[in-house]
């Protein structure tokens, strides 16, 4: 009897501590995977934090590079054009020289001669060449000289040289004889199909040169063009689309002003390139009233026609083309901090000015995109704009209308898979209760999940059973197993209560920061509205300027004709 | 100085402007044309009383024909978009000019038909009175009655 109680309250004490064990294993390893589940959470979050980091890095060290390489392009490219085309540009300098020297008397008609007729020798083909020889005979009486020089010239380029002696002769005040030359010019245009340089024509309306017998007859042709051209809608919608394409190819980089919003709105993409649209007007207002305000001048007739004569010369050669296309590109990137998506867009928008024939409506937008690059000045710009006015207009209307159509009418938020509609941000009040209610669910759910331990608890409730009836026959026994079940029980209950309360002080502090970040999100949301509706009114102040734009403004009356009046 | 430059009085750079010069297609500048203030104000005052009382939709159409021009249902809008003035939780409505309930009413997040669920935004700016959708386009309207090609 006394062998088997010794043996008994060993074997009790031995199962007890093994229990306890197992119990505070079992703890631990409960308590181990809430906090692995805490971490795991904690690591994804950190996780996209940081991809996120990383995918902006790469974004800039992408524009970094692209910078980079079209700085180090833009001069081979240039260095290519030098190399290829670098000769002309002596004969091209010598164009307006000659003219100097002639009104300076400071060269001899050798000297002329023999310049010029060795550039015939260095630019074969080259169209300016023979009629820089023409005039150096007409200025020594070489007729016949002068006469093979300009049939050479014309048969190299009819339309440039045909422009350049209509602006040497009224360099020379030779108005009748300029007068013919524009009206040969004139005979062979087509408004579908204008050379490039017919701008120059423009660019002699622009700054009011031309005696008025000239200026009558171009205006006349312009007014005839424009006529025909706007009959239908062709031509328009076409120039239309192109400044649609323009004003959208001017919006603004990112600001990253609304950082929330660009992390948990889901349509963040639209949102924020309808932000940048909009922004557009603003940008777009400075630059049509720069355009406008720069207008005046106050040059002398000669100074501007040498200047017009430089363009003529300088600008419309048509093999350089492809290369000075080349060259904007790079220039676009450098200007947009290496944004190739967005250089690239102004160059689709501006592409027609590389074009070696266009109708009379796209060269006049061609002159308001870039009139450097189309071979103009800003004057010309300005008349350019005024006379595309109307369809200015109507393209900014249609576009103000797209990005007010496109702007997302709510924000689509998601914060840890709890999703927010807001209109406007002023909802926060309901969000924020539907998001009690998901965290509430997301508890209620990993509750669940960590079910309670019905196993053990059986066990502890058999071990108290066990024990109870084990009382009768043996008081300590049966209070020791007693005691056993007890423990088990408590234990375990114990540990599913601090395990449930992790459960509920995690989530609870995950709700915590999701309504902070919610919250900031509502707040960038309505500075978000209110900073596009004032932009968006913005629209309005653009469409009341070039409303006011007449072509009056931008087209310098004859000085002759002026000169006449006084 | 309007004078030296383009000259005649009847020169018009002004497409909009140019609805009398003959070479003008009719049928493509109508459509863009400045509509009237009677149009204006019928599509404005529109509710449904006043379309189902005796020749109500009768005369309603009559003054929709005569702006257009045209009986030819081909040639006018499908439908009228604009804001709805019933208040919330109503958004917009489309004045249907086509289908059989002449006057629907959309409250905030009820889905429209397709074609005009894209006028929906637009219709909602307060630059737009209307916005009329046709099978082939989208016309805006502002308060005078000026136009605005969208598509």
């Amino acid at each position: 009897m006394s062998n088997q109680q010794i043996i008994s309250v060993a074997d009790l004490s031995f199962i007890n501590k093994a229990l306890r064990d197992i119990n505070v294993d079992l703890s631990a390893v409960q308590s181990g995977l809430g906090t692995l589940n805490y971490k795991q959470e904690q690591i994804e979050s950190e996780l996209l934090q940081l991809a996120n980091t990383f995918q902006k890095f790469v974004d800039e060290d992408t524009k970094h590079k692209a910078l980079q390489l079209a700085e180090t392009r833009i001069g081979n490219l240039k260095q290519e054009l030098n190399t290829k085309y670098g000769y002309y540009a002596e004969v091209r300098r010598m164009a307006t020289g000659i003219l100097q020297a002639v009104d300076t008397g400071t060269v001899s008609n050798d000297t002329l001669k023999f310049t010029t007729e060795e550039v015939m020798i260095k630019a074969p083909g080259y169209w300016l060449a023979p009629a820089l020889v023409a005039i150096s005979s007409w200025i020594r009486n070489d007729k016949d000289f002068a006469n093979r020089a300009i049939d050479e010239s014309l048969k190299r380029d009819d339309y440039k040289t045909t422009l350049f002696f209509m602006l040497v002769m009224r360099r020379l005040k030779r108005n009748d004889a300029s007068f013919k030359w524009l009206e040969r010019y004139f005979m062979h245009q087509n408004p579908k199909n204008l050379d490039r340089e017919f701008i120059i024509v423009l660019e002699a309306i622009a700054t009011g040169i031309f005696h008025p017998n000239s200026r009558s007859l171009m205006m006349s042709n312009v007014k005839k063009w424009l006529d025909q051209l706007t009959q239908s809608d062709n031509f328009i919608d076409e120039q239309k689309t192109q400044w649609n394409k323009y004003f959208k190819a001017s919006k603004p980089t990112s600001e990253e002003m609304y950082p929330l919003l660009e992390q948990f709105a889901e349509n963040w993409d639209k949102l924020d390139i309808s932000l940048r649209e909009v922004r557009t007007h603003e940008i777009l207002y400075h630059h049509f009233n720069k355009i406008i305000s720069l207008s005046e001048n106050s040059k002398s007739t000669i100074v501007q026609l040498d200047e017009i004569l430089s363009l003529l010369v300088t600008k419309f050669d048509d093999e350089e083309l492809p290369l000075q296309e080349k060259v904007r590109l790079q220039e676009l990137i450098i200007e947009k901090d290496g944004d190739k998506k967005s250089a690239q867009e102004m160059v689709d928008a501006e592409r027609f000015i590389f074009e070696e024939e266009v109708d009379f409506l796209q060269l006049l937008t061609n002159a308001c995109f870039n009139p450097e690059l189309a071979g103009a000045t800003t004057a010309t710009q300005a008349l350019a704009v005024s006379i595309s006015q109307p369809w200015i207009v109507e393209a900014h209307e249609t576009f103000t209308a797209k990005i007010r159509n496109e702007t997302p009418p709510s924000f689509k938020i998601n914060i840890e898979g709890f999703n927010a509609i807001s209109k406007n941000g002023d909802n926060e009040k309901e969000l924020l209760k539907k998001q009690a209610i998901y965290y509430d669910n997301i508890t209620k759910k990993k509750i669940e999940e960590n079910g309670f331990p019905i196993g053990a608890t059986i066990i502890g409730g058999l071990l108290c059973l066990l024990g109870g009836w084990l009382c009768i026959d043996n008081l300590i026994i049966g209070v020791a197993v007693l005691a056993i079940g007890i423990v088990l029980i408590w234990v375990n209950l114990n540990n599913l209560s601090k395990a449930r309360n992790n459960i509920r002080e995690n989530i609870q502090e995950r709700h915590t920061k999701a309504k902070e970040v919610l919250r900031g999100c509502l707040a960038e949301a309505v500075d978000y509205r209110g900073e596009h509706a004032t932009e968006d009114k913005k629209a309005e102040k653009l469409d009341e300027l070039l409303n006011a734009i007449t072509p009056e403004d931008f087209s310098s009356i004859s000085r002759d004709t002026s000169r006449n009046i006084i | 100085m309007a004078k030296i430059l383009f000259g005649k009085s009847d020169f018009n750079l002004n497409p909009k402007k140019q609805e009398t010069t003959k070479f003008v297609k009719a049928n493509t500048q109508d459509f863009y044309k400045k509509r009237s203030k009677k149009y204006m104000e019928i599509i404005a005052g529109l509710d449904d009383e006043s379309l189902t009382k005796t020749r109500g939709f009768d005369d309603f159409m009559e003054i929709i024909q005569e702006e257009f021009g045209t009986a030819e249902l081909s040639s006018l809008p499908q439908g009228i978009v604009s804001k709805c003035f019933l208040g919330h939780p109503y958004e917009v409505h489309i004045l249907d000019l086509v289908g059989n309930q002449i006057l629907k009413h959309y409250k905030s997040g009820q889905s429209m038909e397709p074609s005009f669920e894209k006028a929906r935004n637009l219709a909602m700016h307060h630059m737009y009175d209307i916005v009329e959708v046709y099978t082939d386009k989208i016309i805006l309207i502002k308060s005078d009655g000026s136009t605005i090609k969208y598509t």
